[in-house]
This record gives C-alpha cells, sequence and structure tokens, in this order.
C-alpha cells in the first residue's frame, strides 16, 4: 500500500537538507516504515488493556527535595561562548 | 453587520515546588543566571527524567478544584520543537492524556455569574530565558543570552474552550484562576513575576454565521491590562478587515506594550507540527483512586464557595467576588465581625473602605492582633446606634489600629459620645435660630441649601456632640 507522504515537508520539520537523490531514498524508506506500522491496525486489540509503555511499568515520583548538581562554573564550562554568565547563542530567525 | 468575538485563554502557572519538575535543582529566584542547573534540566545527553510528586499533586489539586475529571492512566509526551531556550529541543508536555479534562470555573461578570468550560489541565516544564540582544525582540536580535535557570520549573497549563466573549471577561477569568491557584497554595500567582503567565485566541465571526472564525493568538501580554487591551484591539482589527471583506490570517501575533498595537510575528518555524509522541523516558502515570481521594481532603475552601457564604449575609455577587479576592483574614474579618453586628452592608463599607484605607495608609500589611472582630463590630454598632458619628468611629479606628484600646471608652473619654436627649438639642436648636435670623428667613423664602449650614452651627455649638439628623429634624420643626 502507497502512502502519500510529503517528504519535503518532513524534512522542513526535521530541519535537514536533503538532495534529490536523499528524497527519492528516504520516501521509500518512510514508506516501508509506514507500511510495517500500518499492519499493526489490523491487530484485533478489543480485549487487550492499553498499555503506553514498552515495559508496562508505572512512573516512579520522587520528593520535592533540592540538591545541588552542578556549579556554575561547571556548566558553563563546554560552552564556546559565554557572556555575564549566560551562555551566549546567535540569533535564532531570519 | 453584528460581530462576535470568541475567544479561548491558555494560562500557564508556574508552580512553587522547591525542586524542578524532573530534576532535583532548585527553583530559584535569583538575578544570577545558570545557577541551579543539572544535565537533564540543561539537556545533556543520557540524562533521566523523575517527575516530582508535589507537582503532580499540585496539578491534581487545580484540576478537582476545576472541576475536571481526571486521568488516571495518564502519560508524557514530547513537544519537539527548535528553540534555543529548550536545550533538548522538546519540552516534556502531556497530549491526550493531561491530568485533567473537561471542567468549568465560575466568575463574576459584573453582578452575574458566569462559567467558563475548561478543556484540559497538564503538566509540562518550563524553558529557559532568552534575552535578545540588540532590540530585545527575537526577530532582529543580534545574538541571544540564555538562562536556564527556569529551565524545567514546573508549569501547569489550563486551556479554555473558545467560550469568552469579552475582554472583560477574560480578566474576570484570569483573577479567578489566580485567586484559585493562591488559595490552593501551588503557585504565588504573582504575574508581575511571571508566575502566571497567558495568551489568548481571538476569532471574530458575523453573527449570521453559525461557525466561528480564523482564530489569532496573541503573545507577550505580561498585566491584566495588557490582556484587556490586546483582546479589544485585535477584535476591532479582526472586526475592519471582515467588513471590508478582507482575509484574516490564521497566524501569532505579538502584543507590543508601547505601541498598544498587535502586530504579526514573523516566525521561520510558522505553524510546524510539534511531532508529538510519547516520551519513553516517563512511563504510565497512574494516579489512583486513593491518590486523588487524598487529594481532595486538603483542598481548601475555594473561590466560589467563598462568595457562596458571603451570598448568605446578603452581599451583592460583586461584593462576594471582591471579598473572595482579597486576602484570607480580610474575608474571615468579614464574617466575624458580620456574625457580630447582623449589619451586612456597614460591616462591608467599614473593613473594605475605611479600615483598608487606613492600613495602607499605614503602610501596614496585616491587622494587629489586638484589633479583633469583637472590637471592629463595637464601633460599627455605636455608630449605627447613634451614639457616635460616622467621623468619629474613624476617629477611632486610626487609634485602634495604632494602640490596643477599648473603642467605648476611647469615645467616652474623648468626648465623642453624641448628646441624643432632645430637650438638650433643642435649647441649642433655639440659641442657633435666634441668632441667625437673617439666614432662618432666607431659609423660610425658599432657600433650602442654608438649612446645612444651620445644621453645621448646631454641630458645632455642641461641639460635635450632637447627632446631626436628631438636630436636622428638630431645627425642621422648628422652622
Amino acid at each position: 500500500m502507497k502512502k502519500d507522504i510529503d517528504i519535503k515537508s518532513v524534512a522542513k520539520l526535521a530541519a535537514i537538507n536533503l538532495t534529490e537523490t536523499d528524497e527519492k531514498k528516504f520516501e521509500k524508506d518512510l514508506n516501508i516504515i509506514l507500511e510495517h506500522v500500518d499492519a499493526l491496525s489490523k491487530m484485533n486489540i478489543e480485549d487487550e488493556e492499553i498499555n503506553i509503555h514498552p515495559l508496562g511499568e508505572i512512573l516512579n515520583l520522587r520528593e520535592d527535595v533540592s540538591s545541588e548538581f552542578l556549579t556554575h562554573d561547571e556548566a558553563m564550562s563546554n560552552s564556546p561562548e559565554t557572556e555575564d554568565g549566560h551562555f551566549v547563542v546567535p540569533p535564532s530567525l531570519d | 453587520m453584528n460581530m462576535v468575538p470568541t475567544i479561548g485563554i491558555e494560562t500557564h502557572v508556574e508552580l512553587n515546588t522547591n525542586s524542578k519538575m524532573f530534576c532535583n535543582c532548585a527553583v530559584v529566584e535569583t538575578e544570577n543566571p545558570n545557577e541551579s542547573l543539572c544535565p537533564t534540566c540543561l539537556g545533556l545527553p543520557g540524562a533521566l527524567p523523575v517527575p516530582n510528586l508535589k507537582a503532580i499533586e499540585s496539578i491534581t489539586m487545580l484540576a478537582l478544584s476545576a472541576n475536571c475529571s481526571i486521568t488516571k492512566n495518564g502519560m508524557f509526551h514530547r513537544k519537539n520543537y527548535f528553540y534555543p531556550d529548550l536545550p533538548k529541543n522538546y519540552q516534556i508536555s502531556q497530549f491526550d492524556l493531561p491530568v485533567g479534562v473537561n471542567g468549568s470555573l465560575e466568575i463574576i461578570l459584573n453582578e452575574t455569574k458566569e462559567t467558563v468550560e475548561i478543556e484540559r489541565v497538564h503538566m509540562e516544564e518550563d524553558t529557559g530565558k532568552s534575552v535578545h540582544k540588540g532590540s530585545g525582540r527575537i526577530d532582529s536580535a543580534t545574538s541571544t543570552l540564555l538562562d536556564f535557570n527556569r529551565s524545567g520549573v514546573p508549569l501547569v497549563e489550563i486551556v479554555t474552550k473558545p467560550v469568552i466573549k469579552s475582554s472583560k471577561e477574560a480578566v474576570s477569568y484570569i483573577e479567578e484562576l489566580r485567586q484559585l491557584v493562591i488559595d490552593l497554595k501551588i503557585s504565588e500567582g504573582k504575574l508581575e513575576k511571571g508566575n502566571l503567565r497567558f495568551d489568548a485566541n481571538i476569532s471574530v465571526a458575523k453573527e449570521s454565521d453559525n461557525e466561528l472564525g480564523v482564530k489569532v493568538e496573541i503573545k507577550n501580554m505580561n498585566s491584566l491590562r495588557s490582556l484587556e487591551k490586546a483582546i479589544d484591539y485585535e477584535i476591532k482589527r479582526q472586526t475592519k478587515l471582515i467588513e471590508s471583506n478582507e482575509v484574516i490570517i490564521q497566524e501569532t501575533r505579538h502584543w507590543d506594550e508601547d505601541k498598544e498595537v498587535t502586530s504579526s510575528m514573523r516566525s521561520k518555524e510558522g505553524s510546524a507540527d510539534y511531532r508529538y509522541f510519547s516520551d519513553p523516558d516517563l512511563p504510565n502515570m497512574i494516579l489512583t483512586d486513593e491518590f486523588i481521594d487524598n487529594i481532595k481532603k486538603t483542598i481548601p475552601t475555594l473561590p466560589s464557595q467563598k462568595r457562596d457564604k458571603l451570598s448568605e449575609t446578603g452581599l451583592s455577587n460583586s461584593e462576594s467576588n471582591y471579598l473572595s479576592k482579597s486576602e484570607e483574614w480580610i474575608y474571615n474579618l468579614f464574617l466575624e465581625t458580620q456574625k457580630l453586628t447582623n449589619d451586612t452592608k456597614s460591616t462591608f463599607n467599614l473593613i473594605t473602605g475605611e479600615l483598608q484605607g487606613q492600613l495602607r495608609k499605614a503602610g501596614m500589611e496585616k491587622l494587629p492582633e489586638w484589633l479583633t472582630s469583637e472590637k471592629l463590630s463595637e464601633i460599627i454598632k455605636m455608630i449605627n446606634e447613634n451614639k457616635i458619628s460616622f467621623t468619629s468611629g474613624k476617629e477611632i479606628l486610626t487609634n485602634l489600629i495604632q494602640n490596643e484600646m477599648s473603642p467605648s471608652k476611647y469615645a467616652e473619654d474623648n468626648n465623642l459620645i453624641q448628646d441624643n436627649d432632645s430637650d438638650e438639642i433643642a435649647k441649642i436648636v433655639k440659641n442657633v435660630i435666634d441668632s441667625n435670623k437673617e439666614v432662618v428667613e432666607r431659609v423660610k423664602d425658599g432657600e433650602e441649601k442654608l438649612v446645612g449650614f444651620l445644621v453645621g452651627q448646631i454641630i458645632k455649638s455642641s461641639k460635635g456632640n450632637i447627632n446631626p439628623s436628631i438636630a436636622k429634624d428638630l431645627l425642621l420643626k422648628e422652622l
């Protein structure tokens, strides 16, 4: 079953640049994945309980207690550019 | 052509937990950037989020108080978008299984009770803070400075259905929500500190159309005043476009506080899909019946319940609304004092007018411990029984705020007790008439204004100890 995939829009959402060759390749690959996943919708799961997590685990919650992990200097140490204790990044919009 | 505006509000409430939503970093109030950080809230690879129990308790309490159904088998999703203040490139949020759905909040609009329907209440995390260098606005920044102290602070998002019809109703709704989170003690609820932040979705349609118009989202409203102005502006803008048959574009617009206009935000991502998917780091969140019942037991008196109680004393809806949004001690003081005086109007006026005004003037935030409902009711009763004038009541209150004392004893010691003995007043009235013959003649000729002057003369001769209404009655009888 062939799905309609707008590969340009998917690439845009993923913020990646694709060549025309890439586009063709990924369109084909994505279609195979979608067809595979489509098989799941044919399963009869009426009697199954909803399970969101693959391991069926239940979320652990922690007490609201604070503790220190990184010092300011440690937190900043990998940053290529800092200013007045801030991380500096280039402008994010054109 | 009649136009109908429809508004939906999204509000983010910052919870007042000690630690962040998914890590142990302290929630800090500091001017120093990047002080409270760890691999989780910095989005470093390999870090695992563990949710804060207190935050889940707080949102459950809010959802229950806003009459929502609770999702017992819920979960977290990743909301993906690229933005410098979001270091993981996704925000942990909730999608189709939020903690609360289908709720409502009662608000008072003018004198009427209205209901604002709530679509969902969900849990998420805050982003870092950006400072855009250059213009201060993102679309013309030269570079951006980032502070991640706020990154990962627990946020609750409350989304209304598109049911709000005016800017005034929107403001009332935010005021109600703000009071609710303060009364539940789950947030400081301070707008100026960004504890409560809101966006508005506004559409306008012709009354004859049976569907909603094109939705425009307004951001960057930092106060109730700007919320009201931005909504009014946007309704006018869209109405004009419709009337001149122009197209309204579905977009996000930025409220400019100084120019008092909304302008289109030229966002590079446009209306990109957030590609929500369930967060594999966070398994099913089960809220058991026992958990929910325990939260229910801790819910204090809600603003709407306060109003019901206040209305029973005979206060109007807007008066009850005012007290339900005052501090707890004012609300309690009113109820206790009203019980003693059984006079709702005078008690309301004295507490919300004189008392609050005088406390403000004296720079006091709380009532001194000796200023009890008994003392207040003593003053109100003396005024009501004409033992003292309202002016004397105010004088007693001024002194009572500063010193512990008995109002009735103060009134006696300072000659504030009014003379209600008619024979005594009659003598003074006669003296005033005799010594103001010319004025009396003019009153008799129809210059009724001058009655006030004569009453003033009577009160002056009695050194303020005569009840003005009795004096006036006797004077008019003599004339």
